[in-house]
């Protein structure tokens, strides 16, 4: 369906997107995975044709974005960031000036309208001015907008910011739904959204791809070295001295008390057969095991794993994503 | 194409910003029309229409940017800018979409002016021969000024900078004749010849005379199709370049 090959953009001196390749295939919901200001707008944006790349190509539906750029933006429907939509328009004059926008011939402007708005639920707002719907409404009508002219590919920026849980869980519904006719790229920040839609992810962080592959896939890649959750009575130093010295052992983390001389580690091990030694040394040693169980990392700490590399210690995912706060694109947009 | 073109009208006359412009152009219109009227002497009974568009423009020029502000910087502004350009249309279909919907309203601001001569023909005679003559001419500068506030109104996100660059560039317009007739560069021939070639007002005269020569026609009609591929290669130069 989509095809992004060698994507590069350049803005001014700096970097947005460095040779990034990935495709869409047919029915399939695409999830695109990055903290704030890692390059997901603008690769979004260069494939839904409004920015061009400074290198490399994207091929829509057997159309050149650039080339041909008509024919390629007739197959794809996309919501922007910001929702764009005019405030001093109605919901339903909106709807069917992008439909007439989008070359939508004239007998199927109503009834794609009508079943847009079926759609999104918007349908009894119609008659509202877009300036006084909540930020909520203003994005649904963004993303009624993205399915006029029955495009085959959608690009969703970011669908369910703004969107209270029931409506986010709705939006979700939506696009598992949509998955029938079309092929969706969709972005987020939020790991839960991701995981629950979506089959395969790319993850993107500094512009660069981190990671494409089946969200199962990327969990089990990411275990491949063992992780052991332990919990042992005793002395921390001499535990860890202990633990390091076991053959097979890569990485202790920092002891963190949970009860009275009583330590939680994080060990992480070469291979699974390693647990034994650590059990029989800690034994040796006569420090007692309260709990050791194997532990699998979340999708959460896959992507803190692929992105992590300012070397800084995050407690949370949130901290990520609060780290770099992305500038609004349009700080005028207020409203 | 036609969607934008609608959907641009709309937001003239579905809003009353197209009826209140008109308004004041009227208002000054009127204006000038009563004194040419008062000023009559007693010995000719004879005011010109010709004259009183010819100093009209000098008013009206300076509404044009307030009608183009707002086309392209409030896309950019409010974020819609994506929904044209990812759209099937291309540039030039945009840009030409908005500028042909500020011209239909430039239009319909002419047409209330011929309230004063169908009003004047109730009590006198009118020269509908020249005065047709000067419609022509100033809606052909009209066009030139409307191709050059889209212009300004793409390359600014922010209307009111727009418009005031727009205010700018239109007394610099103006400014060209006064320039060319001035005694520094009528003592260099070959450069006020050039000047005042580009000169649009010394154009208007001929039409406002009941002249109609065809070539202040061709370059009334090329100095707007230039000013509109500018706006075209404008945007899609900001698109390619970083932002």
């Amino acid at each position: 369906m989509v095809e992004i090959k060698n994507l590069t953009k350049h803005y001014g001196k700096n970097i947005a997107v460095r040779n990034i390749s990935f495709e869409i295939r047919d029915n399939e919901i695409l999830g695109f995975l990055g903290p704030n200001g890692a390059g997901k707008s603008t690769t979004m944006n260069i494939i839904a044709g409004y920015l061009p790349s400074t290198e490399g190509t994207v091929t829509v539906n057997g159309f050149d974005i650039t080339e041909q750029a008509s024919e390629a933006k007739k197959s794809i429907g996309y919501l922007p960031e910001i929702p764009p939509v005019y405030p001093d328009m109605r919901v339903e004059e909106y709807m069917k000036f992008v439909a007439g926008l989008k070359g939508v011939r004239r007998g199927e402007v109503s009834a794609q309208v009508e079943s847009a708005m079926e759609r999104l639920h918007i349908s009894d707002m119609r008659r509202r001015l877009i300036r006084n719907l909540s930020k909520g409404y203003k994005q649904r009508v963004g993303f009624a907008q993205a399915l006029l002219g029955n495009p085959k590919l959608l690009i969703l920026d970011e669908p369910t910011v703004g969107l209270d849980p029931a409506q986010v869980s709705e939006v979700r519904k939506l696009i598992l739904d949509l998955k029938k006719d079309h092929s969706i790229i969709f972005s987020s920040h939020i790991l839960a959204e991701v995981s629950a839609v979506c089959e395969r992810v790319v993850i993107i962080n500094k512009g660069e791809i981190k990671a494409i592959d089946t969200i199962e896939n990327l969990e089990r890649s990411m275990t491949a070295n063992t992780i052991l959750d332990l919990t042992v009575d005793g002395d921390t130093t001499k535990t860890i001295r202990i633990l390091k010295d076991v053959r097979g052992v890569t990485k202790v983390s920092e002891p963190e008390a949970i009860g009275e001389n009583r330590y939680h580690y994080q060990v992480e091990l070469e291979s699974e057969p390693v647990r034994n030694e650590i059990m029989s040394a800690l034994v040796a040693n006569q420090l007692g095991i309260v709990e050791m169980s194997m532990a699998k990392l979340s999708l959460e700490q896959v992507f803190l794993k692929v992105t992590e590399n300012s070397g800084k210690k995050r407690s949370s995912l949130q901290d990520l994503l609060d780290e770099t706060p992305e500038a609004p694109e349009n700080p005028y947009d207020a409203e | 194409m036609f969607a934008l073109y609608k959907k641009e009208l709309q937001s003239f006359f579905y809003s009353p910003f197209a009826y209140v412009l008109a308004a004041l152009f009227m208002f000054i219109f009127s204006i000038s029309f009563v004194s040419s009227i008062s000023d009559l002497g007693s010995n000719t009974l004879k005011f010109s229409f010709p004259n009183i568009f010819y100093n009209n423009f000098f008013y009206f020029i300076f509404i044009i940017p307030i009608l183009t502000m707002r086309s392209f910087a409030d896309e950019r502004k409010g974020g819609t800018e994506v929904l044209l350009l990812t759209s099937p249309l291309s540039v030039t279909k945009i840009v030409l979409a908005k500028f042909l919907s500020v011209v239909t309203v430039f239009l319909f601001m002419m047409l209330t002016t011929l309230f004063f001569p169908i009003y004047a023909s109730f009590s006198g005679q009118v020269m509908w021969s020249s005065l047709i003559c000067v419609y022509i001419g100033f809606f052909l500068w009209g066009l030139v000024c409307i191709a050059a506030g889209l212009l300004l109104s793409s390359l600014t996100g922010n209307a009111i900078i727009a418009a005031v660059l727009g205010e700018i560039v239109m007394e610099g317009l103006l400014f060209l004749d006064t320039f060319a007739g001035s005694a520094l560069v009528q003592s260099y021939p070959k450069f006020n010849s050039v000047v005042g070639w580009f000169s649009m007002q010394r154009r208007f005269v001929y039409f406002s005379q009941g002249m109609f020569r065809l070539e202040d026609l061709i370059f009334f009609l090329s100095a707007a199709a230039v000013v509109i591929c500018w706006n075209i290669l404008s945007i899609e130069k900001r698109r390619w370049s970083h932002r």
